[in-house]
C-alpha cells in the first residue's frame, strides 16, 4: 500500500482513523447525558403540533390521504439530510474554535479523509433522530407501507450520500474563513422552504417549484413519500426518477465536494491560516 | 557534510515564507486585515542533528512559528526547501508527521473533557498504532513524564505544568525521530518550567531525538546547554552555541561603586558619551556597564579619569543573556552569522 506520496503505507487506515474520531465524539456526547437528552427531546416534540394538525385537517386532499404519516416522512428524513449536511462543518468550526484542529492536521493522516471521520458522529445522530422520529410517528398513528421499505432505504442513503457533498463544499468555504457557513446556510434555507417536507411541493409558486428540482432533499422526501405511503398526495415522484436524479447528484456533488476541498486545503495552506483561529 | 557526523535529521535551506494577501474574490467571504505581503521567514538555513536541540529565539514576528509550522506542513513554503529525516515537509507532509512530535503552544489543543488516557489514545490511533502497543506506550510514556497514576484523570482538572507534561507526552508516544516544541513551557510556572526542561533534556539524549524548541524563557536556554538560533524579521542572526554568542556578542559587565551620587552621575555621562556599551545605574552610587566586546576595563579606567579617587569598589560579572541578545538584535549590521 502506498501514500499519496508514492512512499511506504504510514497512514493508519480508514478504520483507526474513523474510530479515532468515533471515539473522542461519543465521549464527548456522554459527558453532557442531560444536552444528549433534551437533544433527543427536542427531535420528538415538534411532531406533537403536527399530530394535532393532521388531526385537524383529517383526510383533507390538500396534501394526501394523512397529513400525519406525509409529515413524519419529511421531518424524519431532513432530520437524517440536515445531520449528514451539518456535521462536518459543525465538527471543524467546533476544532477551530477550540484550538484542537492543529493537532488533527498534525497527524499523518491524508487531509481528504477528515470530511468523513469528522462526520460520523453527527452523521449517526441524524440517522437515529430519523428513526426516532419515524418510530414515534408510527406510535402516534402514521401508516407506512412496509413494501416500500428497502426501496425508501436506498433512497435516504443515496440523499445522506449527496448532502454529505454538499456538507462537504460547505466545509471548503468555512477552511478559508474559519467561521459560518453561508453555502449550508443558503441550501438549509432552500430546502426548508422548497423540498416539500411539511406541505407539498405542488402548493409552491410555478417558478419556485422548478428551483425545488435542483434540492436533492425534494428526490429524497417525495420519492420515500411514494414508496412508503398509500395515497403521497397531490405531489408525485416516481421512485426510480428520483434513484437517477440522486445518482447523478451524488457524482456531481462528491467530485465538486471533494476538489474543492482539496482547494481550499491547498489556499489555506498557502494563505498560513490552517488550523489556526 | 562529513562522514562520521550522522545525517541531519531536520534540514531547512533558504527557506522563504511570504504570506500574500487573501485573493480579491475572497473579500465576499472574510474581510482581511493583510493588504500587503508580509515576508516572515526570509531565507533561513540551518541544519539540526540526532540527539541535538536547537533552540528557536526571537521577539514576536521574528519567523519561529511559521518556520515551524513550514516543517510539520501546516503551510507551504514560497521558496527553499525543509526536509525532516530526508523527506520533504511540503510534498511528503503525511511521512514527515508520521516522524515528527509536535507539541503546539495553544494548552488548548489538548482534548478537554477527555482523560489523559484517551488524548493519548486518540493520538497514537491516528498514528496507526496497534491496540497492545499503544497501551504499553501509554503507559511508558506517563511513566517517562511523570504523570503515571494521572490516566484516568479528566484533562481539563489537571496543573498548568501537568498539562504541559501531558503535551510532551502526547508529541511522545509515537517514538518520533523528532520533536519540534512551541514554547513549550509558555504557561508554566518557573519551578515546573525547569523540571519541564530538565526533562526534555534527558529525553532528548536518551532517544537520540532531534529537537527544536521556541522559547522566551532565557534561563531555559543555559539549562539545555543547547545550540541557539537567534531569528529576527525572518533571518538567522546568530546560529552557533551560547559560549560563542557571549564570545561575539558579550563583553564584560562591570559594576562600579562610587564614594557618592555626584561622582556617579557625572561618571554615568562620560561612560555614555564615549558609546563603550550600554550604561545603567544600580542605586545612586553605582553604576553598571554591560561592555561591548572589545572594550577593555582600562578603556573604561580611562574615561573615568577625574572621577577615579571616588570608586570605592569595582566588580566584574558575567553578562546575562538577555544583555546579549540585546547587542544581538542591536548589531543589525552584523548580518547572517
Amino acid at each position: 500500500m502506498t501514500t499519496e506520496t508514492g512512499e511506504r503505507r504510514i497512514s493508519p487506515g480508514w478504520r483507526k482513523t474513523a474510530g479515532a474520531f468515533l471515539r473522542v465524539d461519543v465521549i464527548e456526547e456522554i459527558n453532557y447525558p442531560l444536552t444528549l437528552a433534551m437533544q433527543l427531546l427536542g427531535i420528538i416534540v415538534p411532531l406533537v403540533p403536527f399530530f394535532f394538525i393532521s388531526e385537524l385537517v383529517g383526510s383533507s386532499r390538500t396534501v394526501g390521504g394523512d397529513y400525519l404519516t406525509f409529515t413524519v416522512i419529511g421531518l424524519g428524513l431532513t432530520a437524517a439530510l440536515t445531520g449528514a449536511m451539518s456535521g462536518f462543518g459543525s465538527s471543524l468550526q467546533r476544532a477551530f474554535q477550540r484550538g484542537t484542529m492543529e493537532v488533527f492536521l498534525v497527524q499523518p493522516v491524508p487531509w481528504t479523509t477528515l470530511p468523513l471521520a469528522m462526520n460520523q458522529w453527527t452523521l449517526m445522530f441524524g440517522a437515529l433522530s430519523s428513526l426516532l422520529i419515524f418510530g414515534v410517528g408510527a406510535l402516534m398513528g402514521a401508516d407506512f407501507q412496509m413494501s416500500g421499505v428497502p426501496v425508501a432505504i436506498v433512497i435516504a442513503i443515496l440523499g445522506i450520500i449527496s448532502s454529505t457533498a454538499i456538507g462537504i463544499c460547505s466545509a471548503a468555504i468555512l477552511l478559508l474563513t474559519l467561521k459560518s457557513a453561508p453555502l449550508l446556510r443558503l441550501y438549509s434555507f432552500a430546502a426548508s422552504l422548497l423540498a416539500g417536507s411539511i406541505f407539498s411541493v405542488d402548493q409552491l409558486p410555478t417558478w419556485a417549484q422548478y428551483i425545488s428540482y435542483a434540492l436533492p432533499h425534494t428526490y429524497v422526501i417525495n420519492a420515500t413519500r411514494t414508496a412508503l405511503m398509500d395515497d403521497p398526495g397531490t405531489f408525485h415522484m416516481s421512485t426510480t426518477t428520483a434513484i437517477v436524479a440522486l445518482v447523478v447528484f451524488n457524482i456531481v456533488f462528491l467530485t465538486v465536494g471533494f476538489y474543492v476541498f482539496r482547494r481550499a486545503l491547498e489556499l489555506s495552506r498557502k494563505m498560513g491560516t490552517l488550523g489556526g483561529y | 557534510m562529513s562522514s562520521s557526523q550522522p545525517p541531519a535529521s531536520i534540514v531547512v535551506s533558504d527557506l522563504v515564507k511570504v504570506y500574500e494577501p487573501s485573493p480579491r474574490w475572497m473579500s465576499f467571504l472574510v474581510r482581511s486585515n493583510l493588504k500587503h505581503a508580509v515576508r516572515a521567514v526570509d531565507g533561513i538555513s540551518f541544519e539540526v542533528q540526532p540527539g541535538e536541540i536547537c533552540v528557536v529565539l526571537g521577539p514576536n514576528g521574528a519567523g519561529k512559528t511559521t518556520a515551524f509550522r513550514v516543517l510539520v506542513g501546516l503551510t507551504t513554503p514560497t521558496s527553499g526547501s525543509a526536509t525532516v529525516m530526508g523527506y520533504n515537509a511540503d510534498k511528503e507532509a503525511v511521512t514527515v508527521r508520521k516522524l515528527v512530535g509536535w507539541m503546539p503552544a495553544d494548552q488548548r489543543a489538548l482534548l478537554m473533557r477527555h482523560s489523559v488516557n484517551e488524548n493519548l489514545r486518540f493520538h497514537g490511533q491516528l498514528q496507526g498504532m496497534e491496540r497492545d502497543e499503544l497501551n504499553r506506550a501509554i503507559d511508558e510514556t506517563l511513566e517517562l513524564v511523570g504523570l503515571d497514576g494521572w490516566g484516568s484523570s479528566t484533562c481539563f482538572a489537571l496543573s498548568t505544568g501537568m498539562k504541559a507534561r501531558l503535551q510532551l507526552a502526547r508529541a511522545l508516544i509515537h517514538r518520533p525521530d523528532v520533536l519540534i516544541l512551541d514554547e513549550p513551557t509558555g504557561a508554566v510556572d518557573p519551578v515546573a518550567s525547569h523540571e519541564l526542561v530538565h526533562l526534555i533534556r534527558d529525553i532528548v539524549s536518551e532517544r537520540q531525538i532531534a529537537a527544536l524548541i521556541s522559547s522566551h524563557r532565557l534561563e531555559e536556554i543555559e539549562t539545555l546547554h543547547s545550540r541557539v538560533l537567534l531569528l529576527d524579521e525572518g533571518r538567522v542572526r546568530y546560529d552557533g552555541d551560547l559560549n560563542s554568542l557571549r564570545q561575539k556578542y558579550a563583553g564584560p559587565m562591570l559594576t562600579i561603586e562610587f564614594r557618592n551620587a555626584d561622582s556617579a552621575s557625572e561618571a554615568g555621562l562620560s561612560l555614555k558619551s564615549a558609546d563603550i556599551g550600554s550604561i545603567s545605574h544600580n542605586g545612586a552610587e553605582g553604576v553598571v556597564c554591560e561592555l561591548s566586546p572589545n572594550v577593555t576595563h582600562a578603556q573604561v579606567l580611562s574615561l573615568l579619569q577625574s572621577q577615579t579617587e571616588d570608586i570605592v569598589s569595582l566588580q566584574e560579572s558575567v553578562t546575562p543573556l538577555h544583555a546579549i541578545l540585546a547587542n544581538v538584535y542591536r548589531d543589525k549590521k552584523g548580518g547572517e552569522t
